[in-house]
């Protein structure tokens, strides 16, 4: 089940990316964000797990070298969160290579992708608001009113999740 | 690079070049992994606080034997996502069934419980701790926490019961046992005649010398038996014991020492053990059960070695041994032990050799069909009975065991005591 969330994160990063690039014409970057995919796997199924650090870093280095040459914020945002996934799933992997075969991995496994999805969906979710709302003039008021919402909001969901 | 630095370099990477460029951009990239790592932050468990306990199914095993290790780990902390709980084993046991690690869910006040079997070859190990890995879901924060749990495993020698060992030092002990004492008295063995004395049973006058005298009547004397001083000599010197291939002969030995001492102590005697190898492994003589399991203990956990001060055996502390004792030498031998050993009988020692032989012992993993072994292997054996018989020529008791053969049989062969019925018959 890891595995497979992990190829999809691998692929939801680096297709996004490749999306975003091909979308603003440079098609020759594309190629390579297939390749860092290719390679990402594969270096996961031979258990190079260090690699997973070096394409976190390869990942946000390209999409913030995209949003610096204004692509598509929406694709570099996801390419950025698909590599977080990727990175998380793949440490996630070697933690659970060290379980006995007794242990039982699949309610942790269902729990940890619980609990990422809801923080890349937040993540997402922040990025994305930060990106396209804009607001031209906001009274002090209503600015500090949606600080202390946020704040609110924040732990609640902190709470919520300590609980869960 | 741990998971949290790595995020945060990322991060400030990030924020540096938003406010740099002016561009919020990069601010919203890094939007996501704020997000992570603060609720990797916010997740992470307050307290640690992890008990152990750790149950051996027998705590003194006999090599190859299977033992079952359980270890119950509570949690007295706040509640843990992903503890994964590894029982540290020592070094020489292996894991035969179920797993010493283990990946789980602990929330508060709960515990969780593993087993897994060790065996291993004869030793003393020592178990000292569980570690636990601790990490919150997103693994952000990461603790490695070590709970001391101690136990003990002694995988003992295998103990070849020998019912009775006839040993005669020169000198024996106060208290009555089972060695003949060189002295008249209470006894099962005759000793003499003498004259008979008021007190003395009626049933020890000795009819037929008394006929010889009119006037005068002689009673028989019996031999008293008494308890004696017994140091165990074992020796550890690598290049008597270790062989080519890696085999050695080490364990028979130490099974002998193991049998020898065993049944000496049963008699009664005061024992003690020298190991002579690296170092002196000296174990006090006592008597009894408790210095049984001493000298098991030392036995567990002897070792060959090798030492330019005890190659040979020129240095065995004698002062060790009370004069005139028995000195019971366990040891494949070599040619230059000739010379220590007649030295040690010379000083009034009784010395006995218990040699597991070590040219039969080569020989049975050799090739047999090797003309060269075969000569080789006849060589060696005529200069070994050549080095026993200078031995017992000197008044020193030696031994030779096969090792194929069970030891106990040897000693009832060579070293029982013959009971008294047979011996009078023989007579």
């Amino acid at each position: 089940m890891t595995t497979v969330a992990l190829i999809l994160s691998i692929l939801l990063g680096t297709a996004s990316l490749a999306i975003g690039y091909g979308q603003a014409g440079a098609m020759e970057y594309a190629r390579w964000f297939l390749l860092l995919a290719g390679v990402w796997t594969f270096a996961h199924f031979r258990k190079w797990y260090g690699f997973s650090s070096i394409a976190l870093i390869l990942v946000i280095a390209a999409a913030a070298y995209g949003v610096w040459l204004e692509y598509p914020a929406a694709w570099m945002l996801l390419g950025a969160v698909g590599g977080l996934l990727g990175w998380d799933l793949s440490d996630f992997s070697r933690r659970l290579s060290a379980a006995s075969p007794m242990d039982d991995t699949r309610t942790m496994e269902i729990r940890h992708l619980e609990r990422v999805g809801i923080v890349a969906a937040l993540g997402l979710g922040l990025a994305l608001l930060s990106v396209f709302l804009r607001f031209e003039r906001l009274a002090f008021e209503v600015a500090v009113g949606l600080l202390l919402l946020a704040a609110l909001g924040l732990t609640r969901l902190v709470v919520g999740l300590r609980k869960y | 690079m741990s998971r949290s630095l790595l995020l945060s370099l990322l991060t400030y990477v990030l924020l540096l070049a938003g406010i740099a460029t002016v561009h919020g951009g990069f601010l919203a990239l890094a939007l996501p992994l704020v997000t992570y790592l603060l609720l990797g932050f916010l997740q992470s468990a307050d307290e640690v606080r992890l008990e152990a306990r750790r149950q051996l199914s027998i705590e003194r095993a006999i090599p190859g034997q299977d033992v079952d290790v359980t270890v119950t780990v509570t949690n007295h902390g706040s509640g843990l996502e992903e503890v994964l709980l590894e029982d540290q084993v020592p070094h020489g046991l292996t894991i035969r069934s179920g797993h010493n690690r283990h990946l789980v869910r602990l929330p508060s006040g709960e515990s969780y419980t593993f087993t897994y079997t060790v065996s291993g070859p004869r030793g003393g190990y020592a178990f000292e701790a569980l570690e636990a890995q601790v990490n919150e879901h997103l693994a952000v924060r990461s603790a490695m926490v070590r709970v001391e749990v101690k136990g003990w495993l002694f995988i003992l020698p295998p103990l070849t019961r020998v019912r009775q060992i006839a040993i005669r030092p020169r000198r024996t002990r106060v208290y009555a046992g089972t060695i003949p004492a060189r002295a008249g008295g209470p006894g099962t063995e005759f000793f003499g005649v003498r004259e008979y004395q008021p007190g003395d049973s009626p049933h020890s006058i000795n009819w037929h010398a008394s006929a010889r005298h009119a006037d005068k009547l002689y009673a028989n004397e019996y031999q008293q038996e008494r308890v004696a001083d017994v140091g165990i000599v074992l020796d550890g010197r690598q290049r008597t014991n270790e062989f080519a291939r890696g085999h050695s002969i080490f364990d028979y030995s130490v099974q002998a020492a193991a049998s020898i001492a065993d049944a000496l102590l049963n008699q009664g005697n005061r024992v003690g053990l020298l190991l002579y190898s690296t170092y002196l492994g000296w174990t006090l003589p006592g008597y009894g059960r408790i210095q049984r399991e001493k000298i098991l203990h030392a036995l567990a956990n002897a070792k060959t070695g090798d030492s330019q001060v005890f190659g040979d055996l020129e240095h065995i502390p004698t002062r060790l041994f009370p004069p005139e004792s028995q000195i019971v030498f366990v040891s494949p031998l070599v040619e230059e032990d000739l010379k220590p050993l007649i030295q040690l009988r010379a000083t009034g020692y009784d010395v006995l050799v218990v040699s597991p032989n070590p040219v039969h012992f080569e020989l049975s993993y050799l090739p047999g069909s090797n003309p060269n072994v075969d000569l080789a292997g006849r060589v060696l054996h005529m200069e070994r009975i050549l080095l026993l018989q200078r031995l017992q020529r000197a008044n020193i008791h030696v031994l030779d065991w096969d090792v194929k053969e069970p030891f106990d049989l040897l000693v009832k062969r060579r070293l029982g005591r013959t009971p008294v019925w047979m011996r009078s018959m023989r007579r």
